[in-house]
């Protein structure tokens, strides 16, 4: 596999504090990476971080030049007073690949028609972007990120406003385009049994405790290292059912 | 009251003052939209005094009559300098010391303000051409303005087609656009320094109520009556135009203040928006 992302002796933070590090860290191309911790833990910062969003406090954060990032941020992250179609939220994940003062081409709008068909919105092409469900406003972003092509799909807190059902289906959207594109996926989550069931990597993040661990889920998900971290009892194991560990349980 | 017949009979008298209100209303519509969409309405309102402090200023600079440097300091350049300054500045600064964004620009709002209030009251000029500058009473226009205003308003207009869909990319979600290596400083600053110009120079041209009116009123009407962002533009454009024209048309033949007349057409724009959103949401 080849590397993407490299981050070599970082400290994350904001506004020159850190937060959290130094850490070590590397993401391959076609893997599935789960990074999972408590609200206010330095999650959202790390996946900032890697896209360069967030400068590192210290150390050096390397990506493969060229990679493009298809990117589904929080839910919340939109203002609902933006008028805008599913289409043209979608058509703004190609502009990964349009430069700016440019427009759209024939063949990007057919990619824009074929991503939101992938994702199961096509036929909410001309419905506003603000009036969808929580998971159709997720299909959308996912069709979004597909848009560009990318080389990794990153996801931050992918299925936070969607119910159960909605978030088997997303994960299983998430995951076949991931076997299809062979783009990594970066997944910030809430959801410990949804990160486990599908990442093959998982990194814990945890700030306040300045805990930093990461490996492969067989590794991470046995021998009670999810139980130290989280300090909760996994005695049924990672069953189908979801657990939020410091999630608000909605 | 005149008729209407005297009304059109006299076009010449309201001919140069309709194209510059036209032109204004139009593009500080059009531009208006992105006022709205991105929350800076006080920023507006703060740009629309900065302007008015700069045309103070300048009056206040050739009062003092300082020779070469009065003869130098033209109404026009030293407005769009200071608006563009300050639009540059809220386009850029993110970090206020703890206080909020919104606080800034209340300040520079109330600052620009007394400012102007202060220098009216020692420029030669005299209170009414203040009063001009704030509120728009002027029924003549500088003959200059003529091509000026619209020739501002069609290099604007030509610049955010061609730039539309980034301007709207870098508003909506500018991380994105940051991770897709957009160049959203360069963007947020052109297109906040395209607003300030405009701002500026209309405002000169008509006043500093109207100008606010109409960055603000046809935008949040248009905005009601269409759910699609591009028809919101169009619409918003031909608001401001209506505005500054009936607002021109009710002043010249009821004789009321022109700046306050247009101001309160783009109210009316506003409130039919409020009306037709409310009938929607029954039916």
């Amino acid at each position: 596999m080849k590397e993407l992302i490299r981050l070599e002796d970082v400290t994350i933070g904001y506004d020159g504090k850190a937060i959290l590090g130094p850490v070590e860290l590397t993401i391959q191309r076609g893997e599935f990476a789960g990074i999972l911790g408590p609200n206010g833990g330095g999650k959202s910062t790390l996946l900032k971080t890697m896209l360069g969003l967030v400068p590192p406090v210290s150390g050096r954060v390397d990506v493969e030049p060229g990679i493009v990032f298809g990117y589904v941020p929080q839910n919340e992250h939109f203002d609902p007073l933006f008028p805008v179609s599913v289409e043209e939220v979608v058509s703004m994940g190609r502009y990964a690949r349009v430069p700016a003062g440019s427009g759209l081409s024939k063949a990007d709008r057919e990619c824009v028609s074929r991503s939101m068909e992938r994702a199961g919105v096509g036929r909410l092409a001309k419905r506003t972007f603000r009036s969808l469900s929580g998971g159709e406003k997720q299909r959308t972003l996912i069709a979004r990120a597909v848009a560009g092509g990318p080389d990794a799909l990153v996801l931050d807190e992918p299925t936070a406003a969607v119910d159960v059902r909605g978030e088997a289906a997303i994960m299983e959207l998430v995951e076949s385009i991931r076997r299809e594109s062979g783009a990594a996926v970066i997944m910030v989550s809430h959801f410990l049994r949804t990160a486990a069931r599908y990442a093959g990597r998982i990194i814990l993040v945890d700030a306040d405790k300045g805990v930093f661990r990461e490996g492969p889920k067989s590794e991470l998900t046995t021998g009670g290292a999810l139980a130290d971290f989280f300090g909760l009892n996994f005695e049924s194991g990672l069953g189908p059912q979801t657990t939020r560990p410091g999630g608000d349980g909605a | 009251m005149i008729t209407l017949g005297e009304f059109l009979g006299s076009y010449f008298l309201w001919r140069d003052p309709m194209i510059v209100g036209a032109a204004a209303g139009a593009i500080c519509g059009f531009r208006g939209v992105y006022v709205v969409l991105r929350r800076i309405f006080f920023v507006s309102a703060a740009r629309s005094l900065v302007a008015s402090f700069g045309v103070a200023l300048s009056f206040y600079i050739e009062g003092l009559g300082l020779g070469a440097l009065s003869a130098a300091v033209h109404p026009f350049a030293l407005s769009i300098g200071l608006t563009a300054a300050a639009a540059v500045f809220f386009a850029l600064k993110k970090d206020y010391s703890r206080i909020s964004r919104e606080g800034i620009i209340g300040f520079g709002f109330l600052i620009a303000s007394a400012a102007v209030v202060i220098l009216g009251d020692r420029i030669t000029k005299g209170s009414h051409d203040i009063a001009s500058i704030l509120f728009g009473s002027a029924v003549v226009v500088d003959p200059a303005d003529v091509y000026i205003i619209p020739a501002i308003a069609v290099a604007a207009g030509a610049v955010l087609l061609l730039y539309m869909k980034d301007f709207i990319f870098v508003s909506f979600d500018e991380e994105s656009a940051r991770l897709f290596k957009y160049p959203v400083g360069a963007l947020n600053a052109g297109l906040m320094v395209m607003i300030a110009i405009v701002a500026a120079a209309a405002t000169r041209a008509l006043g500093a109520l109207p100008v606010f009116a109409f960055l603000a009123l046809p935008p949040l009407a248009a905005l009601y009556f269409t759910e699609r962002l591009k028809l919101a533009f169009i619409l918003s454009a031909a608001m401001g135009v209506l505005s500054a024209v009936l607002g021109y048309f009710f002043s010249f033949v009821l004789s009321l203040p022109t700046g306050a007349s247009m101001a309160m057409c783009a109210c009316l724009f506003f409130i039919a928006g409020l009306l037709w959103r409310e009938v929607r949401k029954r039916v």
